[in-house]
């Protein structure tokens, strides 16, 4: 399995200078994306991640507290992370939760 | 592309900055105050200040800076729009426009600081009325030079912090729903959608949902477009308003649908660029930005239909981004040139064929009918909507109102109307005359009007239009018109007519373009030194053009210039004369004839006039003026050309025979050779031979000067 470890500040640039390394690493086989160390990410670098979980057998992220966070807040935990509770997805489902 | 070739299309980009808002503040003073016209010339100005700041222009960042923030005040209602605040903004806005031609290296950089003090003033005085009105948010990032990539990191460290922070639950009320779908510019220039997502949350917005379908796997994904949509909650105490402020900054960028029911706006693939955005900060990564294109030409399907469903709530689109590219003017003139080779090696190969008997093949027609069609469609590249030039008007309007007292309001008709870029180019100056000249000249002071019951305010009217192959444009006032008495007096004394003369209206009309010509009973400093109307009416002639007077004592003047559409290529009529070939412009002709001899009337040895229906038209042989050897020297045995002209009425050309009617490529003598009287230039015909294109109207004037003949009723 091949490792890619994003690095803090994820935006644009950082994105599309790791972008052709995602492609090659997902054609040949399982990858990993270490994203612990990541501090700032942008939307760029947010769905290519959203890609690269749906491209092949699907990468598997491991994330920073403030990537998780932001993932949940927009809308994409379960999106990105295996092991995301199920969410609301709905207002229905928010009041749900809240009560 | 290197820093120069970024910093010209910046200051290209201000160009259009200036222009966009300019015409939101003519319509605000028009009276259209709306959300969109406000918003236009704050986006003009901003988009100056973000350049500006990249390229570290201090005096024009700073100075935009200032305006920007009255603009601002503006836009979110806080300072009302008054008469006397938009009289503000114009000036602000011409004290800009210098401010970017001086860091163009174009004249001075302008003493601004009064306007800026004018400016805070009308700022801080809507401070002391209502302090922190100010409702909105995005002042501070606007702040930000936003080429900058400097406060980035800051920005995104304060997403994670924002975005982490216990946004304000939805609370039991009702809520409403808004979608957000960030386009690829939205994610350009250090700009970052999340950073606007952070704010609705801020808002006390909930992200019900993301949209993830529309992301393409891995090796697909073109990282400059978005595809990601999210659905928020907002409360029902947050207006729709308060969104749209939100991604204001950033265009038609993020489309937004507004209500439960509205449908996710979709993506929209980027369009093919030729030149990036000066602020792209990404040029090396480039090939899999490129390869993305590449495959949009061969599947274009997706545009369409992205084009398609804009949902019906979003705000007005303007003219979508990314449509148009930028060329550079040498690559579309070489182009221009290649067409016209084109046109010529298309006329010869017709005229070989047509030598081996094979003149009318399928094939040739078909070549004809591509040929002519890629020609239009090189012109069309070039053309450009008059609006350009006309748009300065206002300002040279303003500018004359604050020198001669008079007020002008202006109506302007057909700005689309659209003609070659180089007769654009060289019509601001002719067109600046004219204004001059009819605000000065034309129109009466206030009270002169009043008096003669007119409204105390002068209309010049500004119009364009195509007729048949030309283009017509037209500058108007409603002032007193031509004071013919006046003129011929003033020609008389200065010798540029005989005392005894008898002058038709037209005749003494036109004395005022005589060199040296000023009716001005002072030189201000706006008009009256008598260099003008002669330099205007050369102008148009070198365009190929030509300029008529209609006036009317007591209700104004109207000037009409009527313009060939490009200078490259012109209609013309093909004639032998004895062992020359000649082309005569098709817009000087009237009519071409066969005289009956008894029709032809001798004047001396060499003279003659011809009786056209009744007027009596002076022959011009042309063979004289070209010196061609053995050609037809008597009317009756040759064809003649029935020729308007500018200065010398109508004329007719001798000429033996008529060969052809078509399109010339017009090749300039003066670059080539040098210029030479009579003659307008030079095309190849389709044998491979030079043919000279006749000045119809230096060539009659001139032989008419000679001969003494005119046309006589």
């Amino acid at each position: 399995m091949s490792i890619i470890s994003l690095p803090p500040r994820c935006d644009r640039a950082a994105a599309e200078a790791l972008l052709p390394e995602m492609i090659a690493a997902l054609g040949s086989g399982p990858l990993a994306i270490d994203a612990r160390g990541c501090t700032q990410i942008g939307q760029v670098m947010l769905q290519i991640l959203v890609s690269a979980r749906r491209t092949g057998e699907g990468a598997v992220i491991q994330a920073s507290p403030m990537l998780r966070d932001t993932a949940r807040r927009l809308g994409l935990e379960p999106e990105l992370f295996d092991d995301a509770p199920v969410v609301a997805t709905t207002r229905a489902d928010i009041k749900g939760a809240d009560a | 592309m290197n820093a120069e070739e970024i910093q010209a299309i910046f200051f290209a980009e201000c160009e259009e900055s200036l222009a966009a808002a300019e015409a939101g503040l003519a319509a605000c003073k028009a009276g259209t105050h709306d959300d969109d016209t406000v918003n236009a010339v704050f986006r003009g100005v901003h988009s100056i200040k973000g350049g500006a700041g990249a390229f570290g222009y201090i005096a024009l960042q700073s100075y935009t800076h200032t305006f920007e923030t009255l603009l601002s005040d503006v836009r979110d209602g806080t300072v009302a729009i008054t008469e006397a605040l938009i009289d503000l903004l114009l000036r602000a806005l011409d004290t800009l426009s210098d401010h970017v031609a001086a860091t163009r290296g174009l004249g001075e950089a302008p003493d601004d600081a009064a306007l800026q003090a004018e400016m805070t003033a009308a700022m801080a005085a809507n401070a002391g009325a209502a302090p922190a009105a100010t409702p909105a948010t995005s002042r501070d990032d606007d702040e930000a030079p936003e080429l900058s990539d400097f406060d980035f990191s800051a920005m995104l460290d304060d997403i994670a912090g924002a975005i982490g922070q216990t946004g304000a639950e939805p609370d039991t009320e009702a809520t409403w729903t808004a979608r957000v779908r960030p386009h690829a510019e939205a994610m350009r220039n250090g700009s970052e959608p999340l950073l606007m997502l952070r704010e609705m949350i801020d808002l006390g917005g909930t992200c019900t949902g993301c949209d993830v379908s529309q992301v393409p796997p891995l090796d697909t994904i073109d990282a400059g477009t978005g595809y990601l949509g999210w659905t928020f909650a907002l409360p029902a105490d947050v207006s729709e308003a308060a969104v749209r402020d939100i991604f204001d900054f950033v265009g038609d960028e993020c489309s937004l649908a507004f209500g439960d029911d509205a449908p996710m706006p979709p993506v929209r693939q980027p369009a093919l660029r030729a030149v990036a955005p000066p602020a792209t900060a990404t040029m090396a990564p480039a090939a899999p930005a490129t390869a993305t294109a590449a495959s949009e030409i061969v599947a274009p399907t997706h545009r369409p239909a992205a084009l398609a469903a804009v949902p019906a709530a979003a705000a007005p689109a303007p003219p979508a981004m990314g449509q148009s590219i930028r060329i550079e003017l040498g690559k579309l003139d070489k182009l221009i040139d290649a067409v016209g080779e084109l046109v010529i090696a298309q006329a010869m190969m017709a005229q070989r064929l047509a030598g081996d008997g094979l003149a009318v093949t399928e094939e040739l027609a078909m070549l004809e009918g591509l040929t002519r069609d890629i020609q239009e469609s090189a012109m069309a590249i070039r053309a450009q909507p008059i609006g350009s030039v006309f748009s300065r008007v206002p300002r040279i309007l303003r500018e004359l109102t604050a020198s001669t007292g008079k007020h002008v309001r202006l109506e302007v008709s057909g700005e689309s109307t659209e003609l070659d870029k180089t007769v654009i180019e060289r019509l601001g100056e002719p067109l600046t005359h004219l204004i001059r000249n009819a605000v000065d000249h034309g129109i009466e002071p206030a009270d002169a009007r009043l008096a003669a019951g007119k409204p105390a305010e002068g209309t010049l009217t500004l119009s364009a239009e195509h007729k048949s192959g030309r283009i017509l444009i037209r500058i108007g006032d409603d002032g007193r018109g031509i004071d013919r008495d006046r003129v011929l007096g003033k020609a008389i004394e200065k010798g540029l007519v005989a005392p005894d003369a008898v002058l038709s209206k037209e005749e003494i009309d036109l004395l005022i373009f005589a060199p040296g010509f000023s009716t001005a009973a002072q030189i201000t400093n706006v008009s009256g030194r008598g260099v003008g109307m002669d330099v205007v009416r050369q102008n148009v002639k070198d365009l190929g053009g030509r300029i008529t007077i209609e006036s009317e004592p007591g209700s104004g003047t109207t000037f009409t210039l009527t313009l060939p559409l490009t200078l490259a290529i012109s209609d013309g009529m093909v004639v032998n004369v004895g062992d020359q070939t000649l082309v005569v412009p098709l817009a000087n002709v009237v009519e071409s004839l066969r005289p009956d001899p008894a029709e032809v009337k001798g004047l001396g040895a060499h003279r003659a006039m011809i009786n056209v229906r009744g007027r009596f038209i002076p022959v011009v042989p042309l063979h004289l003026a070209v010196g061609a050897a053995g050609a037809v020297e008597r009317p009756e045995q040759g064809v003649l050309i029935v020729v308007e002209t500018e200065g010398a009425g109508r004329a007719s050309l001798l000429v033996d025979a008529i060969v052809d009617q078509r399109q010339v490529v017009i090749k300039s003598l003066d670059t080539h050779y040098r210029s030479v009287e009579g003659v307008a230039g030079a095309t190849i015909l389709g044998d491979g031979r030079v043919a000279l294109i006749v000045d119809v109207d230096g060539l009659v004037a001139h032989s008419l000067a000679d001969s003494g003949l005119q046309e006589a009723a």
